[in-house]
């Protein structure tokens, strides 16, 4: 009821002109929301698009930076085996699959750990597997199972054993693909150091 | 004379389906209609040419872009808009106040108020629509005791608080109230039948 009363007040006629004026910028500020809506939107989009980009790059390179540093640890950690006053080099000419390959090891006996480099050894069969065995007063230890797909070089770090007394030298065997407890395979070499 | 254009409900329910369709023209028509009691509503609490235009253009703006949210179920368009030009005017009305309260610029206005000044503008009925609704509401407020007319009056068209007016008119808060009171349910019971109307 009380909103009739702004009809008791007088009219007034408006200046012809302000009709226009009126209707003009009441339409105008229509549009305006909607076009400063479509804008927002678009800065919307793109700023998440950004964000999203930005947050896709960094899981990128947060996740390159962790490689990198992982591959410059081990890098180190080889570096670090080779120029040890203790390490010996021994280079170790193998056949596999009618192939010319070698074994290079790294033996540290300061850390009691070995460098072992693996080149041109044929690939394995899909059942099969080369595995690497110390060889210690009191017997054959394995030292690692590397099952072969290609003939990519290989290099692993392997922690000497600390039960079975002396290492006194290495053998690498052809075995099941799981490994094997002790060598049953052909031998790809065996050699005391 | 030619009698002033009246609104059916069905022409008026017409005329807000365009307008919430978008339809610029009858934003046109609209403004036919209703600028000249916008204006003088605003005119009448702002005794501002200038602000009343203001006013009348901030109204048409808010209309045209709010016309979804008017609820034709909660009451007609008309007092619809003119609760949004009294409530526009009554802000220009408070700025104003907060600038004049210690101008000397106060004291020519309340006697601009006391001479109750009308503007020369008063346009002829038949060149205005809604000259029976102007009429019986005008009928419907003269129609109330003096006191009762004076609270409704510095309530509506000054926007004062309860409060405000018993203290500008020295009565107590609940004589004011109750004089508020008693003067709405007159004005409802007199102005009833407005709602089949737009204007």
């Amino acid at each position: 009821m009380s909103d009739w009363l702004g009809m008791s007040a007088k009219p007034m006629m408006p200046r012809p002109a302000l009709k226009t004026q009126v209707l003009a910028r009441a339409l105008a500020a229509r549009r305006l929301p909607r076009w400063g809506l479509a804008a927002a939107a678009g800065l919307a989009l793109a700023v998440a698009a950004g964000a999203v980009w930005a947050g896709l790059t960094a899981r990128r390179l947060t996740t390159e930076v962790a490689r990198l540093e992982d591959a410059v640890r081990r890098y180190q950690d080889t570096l670090s085996l080779i120029r040890s006053p203790g390490s010996r080099v021994i280079h170790i000419p193998v056949t596999t699959g009618g192939r010319v390959g070698a074994i290079t090891i790294f033996a540290d006996d300061v850390s009691h750990r070995w460098l072992v480099a693996c080149r041109n050894l044929a690939p394995n069969r899909p059942d099969q597997a080369y595995q690497l065995w110390f060889i210690t007063e009191t017997g054959m230890k394995s030292a690692a199972v590397m099952p072969m797909d290609s003939d990519h070089p290989m290099v692993m770090a392997l922690e000497m054993p600390k039960d079975g007394g002396h290492v006194m030298g290495a053998a690498m065997s052809i075995e099941a693909r799981g490994g094997s407890a002790e060598p049953k395979g052909p031998m790809v070499f065996h050699m005391h150091l | 004379m030619t009698q002033p254009k009246r609104l059916s409900q069905e022409e008026e329910r017409s005329l807000i389906r365009r307008l919430k369709g978008r339809e610029e023209r009858a934003l046109g028509e609209l403004y036919d209609l209703l600028a000249p009691w916008v204006l003088g509503l605003a005119y009448r609490i702002l005794e501002d040419e200038g602000e009343a235009e203001e006013v009348l253009s901030d109204v048409f703006v808010q209309v045209w872009a709010h016309i979804g949210q008017h609820d034709a179920g909660r009451g007609p368009l008309v007092p619809w808009i003119l609760s949004i030009a009294r409530n526009r005017a009554l802000d220009a009305l408070r700025r104003r106040r907060r600038w004049w309260r210690k101008a000397e610029r106060w004291q020519w206005a309340r006697a601009a108020e006391e001479l109750d000044i009308v503007p020369e503008a008063a346009p002829h009925e038949a060149s205005v629509p809604g000259w029976p609704v102007h009429r019986e509401v005008q009928a419907a407020l003269a129609a109330l005791p003096e006191e009762q007319r004076r609270v409704v009056v510095l309530a509506y068209f000054e926007g004062l608080t309860h409060s405000e007016i018993a203290r500008r008119l020295d009565q107590p808060l609940g004589t004011v109230k109750t004089r508020l009171r008693i003067a709405h349910a007159k004005l409802a019971e007199a102005l009833k039948h407005l709602k089949d109307w737009m204007i």
